[in-house]
């Protein structure tokens, strides 16, 4: 530590060293495969963006595209708008309550993802529990296949899986509000949805953000829910690029579908941390 | 922040609803575990232990448990190891270093889990090496150095420069200073860093299905049990599992209540 200047650039060589070829070499790969092509099973390494004008231009795999960007949006906003109210009454309460609470949003965060889906699997389905119950209290007169292993059933289990991630940023922003504007807003004699609206909402807003664009990154890179409730017709691009690295074996293209998705969710980043650094609208 | 009695009430709907559609599906699937399923339906309502007496026999899950043990150990042991020398090195220079270090190590953990693993097997096929546990372990490592790394350089940066300068000014060796200066005070933070990269690594799936090879882990070994329909066996794991997660769920709440409230002192 109490370093010459070669020591320094001997620490400084090793941990770029280590992360070059830990994280940026790997990425830099997969951005050159996207460049390559196939011949049958050998990979030509001539750089060519052939791969990308035939995704941009196949109409099966942009519709398959723009369905998963507008599914995962809608798992986004469904997963942040009930996990708003989640995030309050947790911020809401104290001690024991507010720790038990906690617990129950957390643990099913680390519980083991395949077997979430599973649990899921069990009760979908056309003789599924949750059918079998609609009909039993009478919602409907008989099982219906709206939610049988298709796109809905990845919507379903996507948005029931990711509101609680949803729930923790919104908390966290929550917390960092100072109560004396609580104080303030009330001595204010502000309502307390007007003070909600005025003070709280638009101060939570950073969190509204994280939490939109993080379930949104984790919906549509998800390949393994889709497979398994999706069904023979839930396709979503995730699973489209898995094809490719299996069955397809099309390592090039499933690769630039793979750069089309992280573009997708560099902008989405991008647009998130725009939306949470504005100078809060609280003159409103 | 206050809230009126009916906000209160709404809430407490919307939280109920949300814990039910999770916790549902899992309680289902669990009882199910206790009673005798064929065909989807419940053949009895005696309760049993067959399926969870099933599943010492099976030689493959319990040895999917056991790699998914020692992948995770070595994991996290690296990853945290990583993690001081990256934060020591980050704090230390400061500024546009730290960002550039910060920015890399945060990218795996940014972008979908999909694209990270078809990097590394893509990087790994280009080298030649073929798909197992090592490259697994690898694909954990660059997935969880990022939690890691991020717990480790708050508490460094909380911790401040003055400690190691007077341990370096009273003639302490740079190792000594780390070991018993600096080591002592980050503790708490790698305890907390440690639990946490074990339970990712504990679960990865989606790269973990990219990266491997003939050897299953637990999480592959379970995709491999439900893709084919509902198993009592299944059922009866995601019974200890939950049982399992909610203990070190709150383990470490725990640490991490204590931890910072020992900072608060």
């Amino acid at each position: 530590m109490m370093s010459g200047t070669g020591a320094r650039i001997g620490a400084g060589v090793l941990v770029y060293g280590i992360l070059g070829v830990m994280i940026l070499v790997p990425f830099l790969s997969f951005l050159m495969m996207s460049l390559f092509s196939v011949d049958g099973v050998v990979i030509d390494r001539t750089p060519t963006l052939m791969n990308f004008e035939r995704a941009l231009s196949d109409p099966v795999i942009m519709g398959v595209f723009w369905r998963t960007i507008e599914l995962c949006a809608g798992v986004a906003v469904v997963a942040t708008l009930v996990a708003y109210p989640v995030a309050l009454l947790l911020q809401s309460l104290r001690g024991t309550a507010r720790f038990v609470l906690l617990i129950a949003i957390t643990a099913p965060l680390v519980l083991s993802y395949v077997m979430k889906i599973y649990a899921f699997r069990s009760i979908l389905g056309g003789n599924g529990l949750l059918n079998r119950l609609l009909v039993g209290i009478g919602v409907l007169s008989g099982p219906t296949d709206f939610f049988v292993f298709n796109l809905n059933a990845v919507f379903l289990v996507l948005t029931v899986l990711l509101a609680p991630f949803a729930v923790l940023p919104i908390f966290l922003s929550l917390e960092k509000i100072p109560g004396s504007l609580h104080e303030a807003a009330a001595d204010l004699s502000a309502g307390r949805l007007h003070a909600f609206l005025t003070v709280t909402l638009p101060l939570s807003r950073p969190g509204i953000a994280t939490a939109l664009s993080f379930t949104f990154v984790m919906a549509i890179g998800d390949f393994v829910t889709p497979q398994m409730v999706g069904g023979p017709n839930g396709f979503t691009f995730g699973r489209i690029i898995y094809s490719q690295f299996g069955l397809a074996f099309n390592w090039p293209f499933g690769s630039a579908l793979g750069v089309l998705l992280t573009i997708v969710v560099v902008l989405v980043l991008a647009l998130a941390a725009l939306a949470g650094r504005l100078p809060g609208g609280t003159s409103r | 922040m206050t809230l009126s009695l009916t906000a209160r009430t709404l809430l407490a709907f919307v939280t109920a609803g949300l814990l039910l559609a999770v916790y549902g599906p899992i309680i289902v699937t669990i009882a199910g575990a206790f009673l005798p399923i064929k065909g989807g339906m419940i053949q009895s309502l005696t309760p049993s232990l067959d399926a969870f007496r099933s599943l010492g026999k099976d030689p493959g899950l319990v040895r999917s448990v056991m790699l998914t043990l020692v992948v995770g150990a070595v994991a996290t042991m690296v990853a945290v190891g990583l993690s001081i020398a990256l934060a020591l090195y980050a704090v230390r220079r400061g500024g546009r270093h730290a960002r550039i270090v910060a920015f890399i190590v945060f990218i795996p953990f940014v972008m979908p889990p999909m694209v990270t693993g078809l990097s590394l097997l893509i990087f790994f096929r280009d080298l030649g090496i073929d798909r197992s546990l090592v490259t697994v372990t690898v694909g954990h490592v660059v997935l969880i150095l990022a939690v890691a790394y991020r717990l480790v350089v708050t508490r460094l940066v909380d911790l401040g420069p003055s400690l190691i300068e007077a341990s370096l000014d009273l003639g302490a060796s740079t190792w000594q200073t780390f070991r018993l200066v600096v080591l002592p005070n980050i503790a708490g933070s790698l305890a907390v860093a440690a639990t946490l990269c074990f339970a990712l690594s504990f679960d990865e799936t989606l790269v973990t299905l990219l990266l491997t090879g003939t050897d299953s882990t637990f999480p592959i070994k379970l995709w491999g049990m439900t893709r084919l329909g509902i198993s009592p066996a299944a059922n009866a794991i995601l019974a200890i599992l939950l049982l399992v997660t909610i203990l070190l769920a709150s383990g470490g709440l725990f640490l991490a209540r204590r931890n910072s409230t020992a900072r608060a002192d």
